[in-house]
């Protein structure tokens, strides 16, 4: 009971980088602090509030990000099981394959969203280069109907190597003999897939659902160099929008509303999330005792 | 130099696990804790070595009282049931470990490493990590280490447990000639009634953290103080008959004999042991485990008596022995 | 067999293929950028990794500031952690659950948000301009996942190694000494690769604490090409500063895969 102290450091850490942030933001948030209060904050009797709630371009980032995440997990999801299933396997030279599979996500995203950018540019990068030979110009990250999807994409490409390592330590929980039992039983390798990978892995999934779903609610840094929330803030994200109110307008307090509010909003969702997950756990483990 | 604890006690989350624990082990005494798992055997002799805190009571080596100091301190020497050797360095280092901790220098460290070692016939293996050496080895491994200590008392916490039934009693002599002849007093810890009767001079039955009875083994044999003493010692175990006027009565199944009238029994089944054979058998005053000749062949219907001397009289409430 | 082998070259195309353009932009002249389908003579060049090398102030500096406020929050960060994961596996079950759910939550946090604070608490602190400061958010937002990962690397040590390093008169920091860290090394290195790559990938608040340029780290300085200017950006210099910049990090995924795999699975395993 003596070594309770040595959490102290670590917890005064963890208030300082997250206590204190929310609680300034909360105060923050029912004060004007701007240029036009000459950054000096000045209670406003929840003037930002008022104003968040009639801010459209709030409301607009709210929906694109969700959009954003929504689309880009599920893909990760998808192609992230898919991976795991084909890591799995035996195969020779197992440890490169599955370097060369990290590698996407060890580099920093702001590095490759300029390649991104480079790789959708109009007219030179590869993908234009190719559809202007049969006469089209796509325009990807000119264009508010396919600015986000290429984000979604260089997300998805960035990401999936995580979700895939994840679902990957959940085939490797579950033990051969069910399948061996299952292989017994007659069933076919779709059945057994079915009824024993994916009940067993849906912790996993809700998992890396959750917490790639929480990290893609705070999108900011590919969107910014990617795109810049352009084409006509098609893209723009909350955290984007609420940098951009610090640090362009330097409306310190409005952006600390938006971030407080997103917070709010987002970890709603987040603890929804949780708590499907902690149901699917629990459909799962019937599923095993039945 | 005697060890000795005066109503020690422990509690976790307000449920006393040791209570008003007192007993004193006089050097060259071994003092074998037995009980059900959970009793509180093992936590009395982390109580011993410090590795717990006391929240009751004195434990003094000697004058001098050691309730409150830390373990490195009070200078026991313990074996563990897993041996707990550090599986990263060799036994040579893992019998340094603790002498290069406590200031020893380099020379002495070797010369007392070397003769520990031929103590324990392990020379040739001083540069192997535990994990090439046999259950055996391991275990000689630590008893060397508990040996370096210089302790004050010795403490054994179930240290043939891991070990299989031939390699015990291998070790048994060893452990003996190697830690009882060291002239500490000695405090071990087991689950297995044999070896409890074998290794102590007085055996301590445990339950629900506290002394049920402290004895010779001979005497508790003779004289269990009650119902859970006489059940927990002797195998097989010892016979209850059915209660009367809230008394139940117990014989040892070697204190059975047949004869020509008595208690009618019926032969359920048999095993045989080699050197003697164990009936199990039905009567009016329930099951009875009964020890015979092996080559004694069983009748499927016969009688038994006993002599009323050898029963045990226990209160039916209570388990407290009436007689 | 044949379906694993084709599923194998796809998984590889759709990782590298992003990179292997990057590699093929770094050596091609602005010309041929612009131009890909007409054959030329001068098609191939150097001279964007020339330009990158000898620009002022050079890249590697970029690379040596990353690096070293890298190194410098994985050492802080495990310096903190390590001690908080052993008090963490010695708390009874209660306390040491209430705790992980605490870690859980801030581990989920979106952290982009707390920029804003944080720049005020290095313009409070003057810890702007200062690769060392830079390293202390770095090493609190990583405490959670250091400590989840550490302490469940702890609880897998016996009890009875520990109670016998007691015995043996071992202090708490020659435990950590002889024991703990011995006995922890592969997960301590699972949890130093992912809190390095964390620091070493860090945007926003690298973005905001730093301003001066000889002082950025490798994500903001190659970010602030594009900012530069949005419509030419100098492509072919920027692939060379990518490819520069990747190759660390593919030689430590490369070397530190098992690590890296384990330290992200006992992860996932521990919830």
């Amino acid at each position: 009971m003596t070594v309770v102290y040595l959490l102290i450091p670590a917890f005064l850490l963890l208030a300082s980088v997250f206590g204190l942030p929310l609680l300034r933001y909360a105060w923050l948030s029912f004060h004007a602090d701007s240029v036009l209060t000459g950054l000096q904050p000045i209670a406003n009797d929840g003037a930002n509030w008022l104003r968040l709630m009639h801010d459209q371009r709030y409301w607009q980032d709210l929906i694109q990000t969700l959009r954003f995440a929504f689309a880009s997990v599920g893909f990760e999801l998808l192609l992230g099981l898919a991976i795991a299933l084909l890591l799995h396997q035996p195969m020779r030279k197992r440890g490169l394959i599955r370097s060369a599979a990290l590698i996407p996500w060890a580099l920093p995203t702001t590095v490759m969203a300029l390649g991104w950018r480079w790789i959708f540019n109009t007219p030179y990068g590869p993908i234009d280069q190719f559809t202007s030979l049969s006469g089209i110009s796509l325009n990807i990250l000119g264009n508010p109907s396919f600015a986000w999807i290429a984000l979604v994409y260089a997300d998805v490409w960035k990401t999936t190597p995580f979700v895939a390592l994840i679902l990957l330590a959940g085939l490797q929980s579950i033990p051969n003999d069910l399948y061996e039992a299952c292989t017994l039983e007659g069933a076919s390798s779709f059945t057994c897939f079915r009824k024993i990978t994916l009940p067993l892995l849906k912790p996993y999934l809700g998992l890396a659902m959750t917490f790639r779903l929480a990290q893609a609610f705070g999108v900011f840094d590919l969107v910014q160099v990617m795109t810049g929330g352009g084409p006509a803030s098609s893209t723009e994200s909350l955290a984007l929008y609420a940098y951009w109110n610090a640090l362009r307008f330097l409306d310190f307090g409005y952006s600390a509303t938006i971030m407080i509010a997103s917070f709010v909003l987002l970890s709603t969702i987040v603890a929804f999330g949780w708590w499907l997950m902690i149901l699917l756990n629990q459909r799962g483990s019937m599923a095993v005792t039945e | 130099m005697t060890l000795e604890l005066q109503s020690v006690g422990r509690q976790i989350n307000a449920k006393w696990i040791v209570h008003d624990l007192s007993f004193s082990v006089k050097q060259d005494e071994c003092l074998v804790l037995v009980g059900p798992s959970g009793c509180g055997k093992s936590s009395t002799l982390r109580l011993i070595a410090g590795l717990d805190r006391c929240q009751q009571g004195t434990i003094k080596f000697g004058n001098r009282d050691v309730t409150h100091l830390p373990p490195s301190e009070r200078a026991v020497g313990m074996v563990f049931q897993s041996y707990a050797l550090l599986p990263h360095l060799t036994v040579y280092e893992n019998l340094e470990l603790g002498l290069r901790i406590r200031g020893v220098r380099i020379e002495e460290r070797s010369r007392r490493i070397q003769h520990i070692l031929d103590l324990v016939q392990l020379a040739d293996r001083a540069n192997h990590r535990p994990s090439a050496l046999s259950g055996g080895q391991r275990q000689r491994v630590a008893l060397a280490r508990a040996l370096l200590r210089n302790a004050m008392v010795y403490l054994l916490d179930e240290p043939m447990s891991n070990l299989d039934a031939q390699l015990r009693e291998q070790i048994r002599p060893e452990l003996r000639r190697l830690i009882l002849d060291q002239g500490k007093p000695t405090v071990y810890v087991t689950h297995d009634q044999n070896e409890a009767l074998a290794m102590a001079n007085k055996i301590a039955i445990i339950n629900n953290g506290e002394i049920v009875q402290l004895d010779t083994p001979i005497h508790l044999y003779n004289n269990p103080n009650s119902l859970f003493v006489a059940q927990f010692l002797g195998r097989p175990q010892i016979n209850c008959l059915k209660p009367r006027d809230h008394q139940i009565q117990a014989i040892r199944p070697e204190d059975l004999k047949f004869s020509e009238s008595g208690l009618p029994c019926r032969l359920v089944s048999r095993e045989w042991l080699g050197n003697t054979q164990l009936l199990y058998l039905e009567s009016a005053e329930g099951g009875l485990r009964m020890v015979a000749e092996p080559s004694f062949q069983c009748p499927e219907r016969l009688f038994v008596t006993w002599q009323q001397s050898k029963v045990f009289r226990f209160d039916a409430k209570t388990g407290l022995r009436t007689s | 067999m044949k379906l694993k082998s084709a599923s194998i070259i796809l998984l590889l195309a759709w990782s590298l293929a992003p990179l292997l353009w990057q590699l093929y932009t770094s050596f091609s002249t602005d010309q041929a950028l612009v131009t890909p389908f007409e054959t030329m003579a001068n098609r191939w060049t150097l001279e964007h990794y020339r330009s990158v090398i000898s620009a002022n102030p050079p890249f590697f500096l970029y690379l040596i500031n990353s690096l070293f406020v890298g190194i410098l929050a994985t050492l802080l960060t495990l310096i903190i952690a390590l001690p908080a994961a052993y008090s963490l596996s010695k708390l009874s079950t209660t306390k040491s659950n209430l705790i992980r759910i605490i870690l859980v939550g801030c581990a989920l946090f979106p952290y982009v948000l707390l920029f804003l604070a944080l720049l005020e608490i290095a313009r409070a602190l003057s810890l702007g301009n200062n690769l060392f400061a830079l390293a202390l958010p770095y090493t609190a937002l990583s405490q959670p996942l250091a400590i989840l990962l550490l302490g469940s690397a702890f609880t897998s040590i016996p009890p009875e190694l520990d109670d016998a390093a007691r015995v043996e008169g071992l202090t708490l920091i020659n435990r950590f000494r002889w024991i703990y860290i011995p006995l922890l090394a592969p997960a301590i290195a699972s949890t130093a690769i992912l809190v390095f790559l964390f620091s070493w990938n860090e945007y926003p608040i690298a973005l905001t604490w730093i301003s001066e340029t000889s002082k950025l780290t490798l994500p903001v300085a190659m970010a602030r090409i594009a900012g530069s200017s949005i419509h030419s950006v100098p492509y072919g210099a920027y692939a060379a500063a990518t490819v520069l910049g990747a190759i660390p990090l593919i030689l430590l995924v490369i070397v530190f895969q098992k690590p890296i795999v384990s330290g992200l699975t006992s992860g996932a395993v521990k919830g």
